[in-house]
C-alpha cells in the first residue's frame, strides 16, 4: 500500500511542481488525460461479458477537459452469456486482490467523474469505488445509483464520507447490463478523481417513494432489484426475465422453470432479487423502503397446481442484514394470473437488500414446475 | 400475571408505565443472563440422562457459571428421576444462586408425529406437563416454564408434519398453516391456563422458532406470559423486538441464540468469531431491556446456546462419532458471515456451540474438564459493564 500523503509530497518535491501540498491532497486522480501523470489507476479489470466491451482511452472526441477522454462501446451482445459487463480501474493493472497495491485515500470524501452518452439515454447500472476482494481486499466498497447519460457532459458523484479508504485497489469502476441497454451503449468518461470536500455529509439512504418496482419489464429502468441470488439446487432452475409468454402487463414477464432434478442435492431451490446483484449481505446496498406497507406481485403456473413454498421480502443476513422480513406461503398457483400480497405493516423496511424471493422444492413439485411472475412492486 | 400485593407471585412480569416489560423475582428486577444447559459427556448421545449423572456436573458447571455471571439455565426437559432433578435445581440455586427455566417438548419428537389435533394426544401431553409443574413448582430455584421449542415449524409441514381430517380437506396450504397454528397455539393456551391455576408463581413461556406464525398465536394464545424465541440471525436480531410489539405484544425471552466457535471456511477453531457474535447479540438484548429509551423495552434477557459443547450432535445416530469432536456442518446460515464461504455455505458447526469446551484427555471430578472459551470471558466482562453503544457498522 502506498500512503497518499507520502506520494503527493514526493511528487511535489521530485517534480518541482508549483502547487502547494495543501492543494495537492485535495484531489487524487484516477484518470485525467491519456498521458497525465495524475492517472493512478489502470482500466484493466474487465468483467462479465468482456467481449461486449471495446475501449479507447485516447479518444479525442469532445473530451470534457484536456485532449483526451475514454470511450467505451458496450454491445450488449452477451458474448460470455453473463448479461452484464464492467471495467475496474486497478493498481497495479489486473490486480484482483492477489497482490499488494492500491492507495491509502484516507481523507478523501467523494469520487467524481464526468460522463456523457453518444446518443443520450445510455444507462450505467452503477459506478463503483473499492470492493475488490482477494488476499488484499479493498477496505470498503461504495456505489452510485443507476445513471442515465445525456449527450452533454455531466458530473456524477459517489459519496465516500465515513468510508474506510485506507486501502483502495479498485479505484473506480462501472457496471451495466444488456437489459438496461438492449441496443448497447457508447459512452465517454473523463476527469475521474477523488476529492476532499469537508462540507459533504455522510450519505443516508432516502426513503423511496411508493410504488417502488422490483420488476416491471425486462428492460425497465424501474427494476430496482436483480434476480441474481440462486439458491439450493440452482442447476434445477432456468430463468427468463424477458418471457413474452402472456405477460400480465407490458411486453415481458419472468418465467422460472424448476426441473426438480436435485442437481446440487439440496432438493429445493429458490431465487433472490438483490441489490446490488449477488449481494448476500456482504456489501452495503439496498433501499430504504420505510414507506412500503405491502409488496404485491402477480403469479401463475403453467399447468396450475405448482406449489411455491414461500414468497418473501427481506430476510438476507450477513454483515449488512436486511432490517426485517415478511413472507407468505405455501402458495398453490392458478393457471390464471393471480395477484398476491405480502403484508408489511409493522415491519422495519428501512434497509432492504433482498427485495423479493421465492423458494420451492421437489417434494411438493416432484415433476418440477414452470411458473411466471410479473409486476412485482412495493406499495 | 395478576396477583394482589399480599399474594405477589415470586416471579412475575410487570408492565411498566412506559409499556416496557420487566421480569421481577422476589420483588427485584431480574435480567435473565442465561445459558442452555445439556451437559452430555463426551461419548454419550442425546438420550443421556445427565440429571442422574453420579458426578453431578451441575456442581462444577454451576461454580464456573457463577464466576461468569450466569444467573439462569434453561433445560429442555426434566429427567426420569424427579428427586435427581430436584437435587440439581436445588444445588444450582442454593450453592450458586442460579435459577432454572424448565422446558417441555410438548411431544414434538413423539413417533410417528405430534398429533396436536388429537384429543388423546393432547391429554397425554397435558398430563406430562402438569405433572412436571406439580413436581417442581415449589422448588425455589424454578424461574419459569417453557412450553415447546420450535414446534411451530411443523405448521407448514417442514418438520414433523401433522394433520387431521379437517386440515386434509382444506386445499389451500396457507389456510392449512393457519389451521395448524390455531390448533397448536390454542392447546398451548389451555396449558398455560391450567399451569397458572396450579402455579401462580411462575410465568409460562411460549417456545417458538423465530417469530414465525406469532400473528396466529396472538389470536388464540393470550394466556401465555412471554414469548421464548429461538433466533439465529447472526450479529443482530434485526427488527425482532419491534416486530413482536406489533404482532403479539408480549415480553420476549431468547430461549436460544448464540454462535459456534468453529470456522467452517478456514477449517479451524475460531474463538474470536464466537465471542464477536455473542457480544453483539447480548448488546442488542440489553439495548431492548426495560427502561432503555432507545430500545423496544420488551426483552427480559436471553439463554445462549449453549454452556458446553455436545459431541454427539453432528451424527446423532452414530455412537462411534460421539467420541469425536466433529467439524462437520449440516446447515448454512449466512448471518454468521465470517465463515459462510465454506463449501455449500454450511457454516453452522453443531458440536462447537459451547461457551465452555470439553477436554477429551483430562478428567476432573469425574467429568470432562471444562475449558472456558474466549466468549466466556467476553460475556462475563460485558455483563459486568454492559456497554450498549454498538461498535458495528450498519
Amino acid at each position: 500500500m502506498k500512503k497518499l500523503m507520502v506520494l503527493t509530497l514526493c511528487m511535489v518535491f521530485a517534480c518541482g511542481i508549483a502547487f502547494a501540498a495543501e492543494d495537492a491532497v485535495k484531489s487524487f486522480g484516477v484518470y485525467a488525460d491519456k498521458r497525465s501523470s495524475d492517472n493512478h489507476y489502470i482500466p484493466s479489470g474487465w468483467m462479465g461479458d468482456v467481449g461486449d466491451i471495446k475501449s479507447n482511452d485516447d479518444s479525442a472526441d469532445n473530451p470534457h477537459s484536456g485532449s483526451t477522454c475514454i470511450q467505451f462501446v458496450y454491445s450488449g451482445k452477451r458474448l460470455q452469456n453473463q448479461g452484464w459487463a464492467g471495467v475496474y480501474w486497478q493498481n497495479p493493472a489486473n490486480n484482483w486482490g492477489s497482490k499488494k497495491g492500491g492507495f491509502d485515500l484516507t481523507g478523501m470524501s467523494k469520487l467524481t467523474f464526468w460522463a456523457r452518452g453518444a446518443k443520450g439515454g445510455e444507462i450505467i447500472q452503477k459506478a463503483i469505488v473499492g470492493g475488490i476482494k482477494g488476499t488484499y481486499p479493498d477496505s470498503s466498497v461504495s456505489e452510485s445509483s443507476q445513471i442515465e447519460l445525456t449527450t452533454d457532459w455531466k458530473q456524477y458523484t459517489v459519496n465516500l464520507v465515513g468510508k474506510d479508504l485506507s486501502y483502495i485497489n479498485g479505484g473506480f469502476g462501472w457496471i451495466t447490463n444488456a437489459d438496461l441497454n438492449p441496443n448497447g451503449a457508447t459512452f465517454y468518461l473523463d476527469d475521474i478523481k477523488y476529492e476532499m470536500d469537508p462540507s459533504l455529509k455522510p450519505e443516508s439512504k432516502k426513503q423511496e417513494a411508493m410504488p417502488f418496482p422490483i420488476y416491471e419489464n425486462r428492460s425497465s429502468r424501474n427494476n430496482h432489484y436483480i434476480c441474481s441470488g440462486w439458491m439450493g439446487d440452482y442447476g434445477d432452475l432456468k430463468l427468463d426475465i424477458g418471457s413474452t409468454e402472456d405477460p400480465y402487463l407490458g411486453e415481458t414477464c419472468i418465467k422460472i422453470t424448476y426441473s426438480g432434478k436435485g442437481t446440487q442435492g439440496a432438493r429445493w431451490a429458490g431465487m433472490y432479487w438483490q441489490n446490488p446483484p449477488n449481494n448476500w449481505g456482504s456489501v452495503d446496498g439496498g433501499f430504504d423502503l420505510s414507506k412500503a406497507t405491502k409488496l404485491t406481485f402477480w403469479a401463475k403456473g403453467a399447468k396450475a397446481g405448482e406449489r411455491i413454498e414461500e414468497f418473501k421480502v427481506g430476510g438476507l443476513m450477513g454483515e449488512y442484514s436486511d432490517s426485517d422480513t415478511a413472507s407468505i406461503g405455501p402458495v398453490i398457483l392458478n393457471k390464471e394470473w393471480t395477484q398476491y400480497t405480502i403484508d408489511l405493516k409493522g415491519k422495519d423496511m428501512s434497509y432492504i437488500i433482498g427485495g423479493f424471493a421465492c423458494t420451492t422444492n421437489v417434494d411438493v413439485n416432484p415433476e418440477g414446475a414452470v411458473f411466471y411472475l410479473d409486476e412485482i412492486k412495493f406499495e | 400475571m395478576g396477583a394482589s400485593k399480599a399474594n405477589k407471585p415470586a416471579v412475575l412480569i410487570k408492565k411498566l408505565k412506559n409499556n416496557h416489560y420487566q421480569l421481577i423475582v422476589n420483588n427485584k428486577p431480574y435480567v435473565i443472563k442465561g445459558v442452555c444447559y445439556n451437559p452430555v459427556p463426551i461419548g454419550q448421545g442425546h438420550d443421556y440422562d445427565w440429571w442422574a449423572d453420579p458426578y453431578k456436573p451441575w456442581l462444577v458447571d454451576g461454580k464456573l457459571m457463577q464466576e461468569m455471571g450466569v444467573n439462569t439455565i434453561r433445560v429442555y426437559k426434566d429427567g426420569t428421576d424427579g428427586e435427581s432433578v430436584k437435587q440439581a435445581i436445588g444445588d444450582l440455586y442454593k450453592l450458586y444462586g442460579i435459577r432454572t427455566v424448565m422446558g417441555h417438548w410438548l411431544g414434538f419428537w413423539h413417533y410417528p408425529c405430534p398429533l396436536y389435533a388429537d384429543v388423546d394426544f393432547q391429554d397425554t401431553i397435558r398430563q406430562e406437563v402438569l405433572n412436571m409443574v406439580k413436581a417442581y413448582k415449589d422448588e425455589p430455584g424454578i424461574l419459569m416454564w417453557v412450553l415447546g421449542n420450535e414446534n411451530n415449524y411443523s405448521f407448514n409441514g417442514a418438520v414433523n408434519s401433522w394433520s387431521c381430517p379437517r386440515i386434509d380437506e382444506e386445499q389451500d396450504p396457507i389456510k392449512r398453516v393457519a389451521m395448524r397454528a390455531e390448533i397448536y397455539y390454542s392447546f398451548v393456551n389451555s396449558l398455560a391456563k391450567e399451569i397458572h391455576a396450579i402455579d401462580p408463581n411462575h410465568p409460562v413461556v411460549l417456545g417458538n422458532g423465530e417469530a414465525k406464525y406469532l400473528e396466529y398465536a396472538a389470536l388464540v394464545c393470550p394466556d401465555i406470559d412471554a414469548i421464548g424465541c429461538i433466533i439465529y440471525r447472526g450479529r443482530n436480531f434485526a427488527n425482532l423486538f419491534n416486530g413482536i410489539r406489533f404482532t403479539f405484544d408480549k415480553p420476549v425471552i431468547f430461549t436460544e441464540f448464540g454462535a459456534d466457535s468453529y470456522d467452517a471456511f478456514k477449517d479451524k477453531e475460531d474463538q474470536n468469531m464466537q465471542a464477536f457474535f455473542l457480544e453483539s447479540q447480548w448488546r442488542e438484548i440489553y439495548q431492548n431491556l426495560a427502561n432503555n429509551k432507545e430500545g423496544a423495552g420488551n426483552c427480559l434477557g436471553g439463554l445462549s446456546f449453549e454452556w458446553t459443547d455436545e459431541w454427539w450432535k453432528n451424527k446423532e445416530y452414530d455412537p462411534d462419532s460421539f467420541k469425536v469432536h466433529d467439524t462437520g456442518s449440516n446447515w448454512s446460515n449466512p448471518g454468521f458471515y465470517m465463515d459462510n464461504q465454506a463449501k455449500d455455505g454450511k457454516n453452522m458447526n453443531e458440536e462447537w456451540f459451547g461457551i465452555v469446551a470439553l477436554s477429551d484427555t483430562e478428567i476432573e471430578s469425574g467429568l470432562n474438564k471444562r475449558i472456558p472459551r474466549k466468549a466466556y470471558y467476553i460475556i462475563r466482562d460485558f455483563w459486568k459493564n454492559p456497554l450498549l453503544k454498538s461498535k458495528k457498522k450498519k
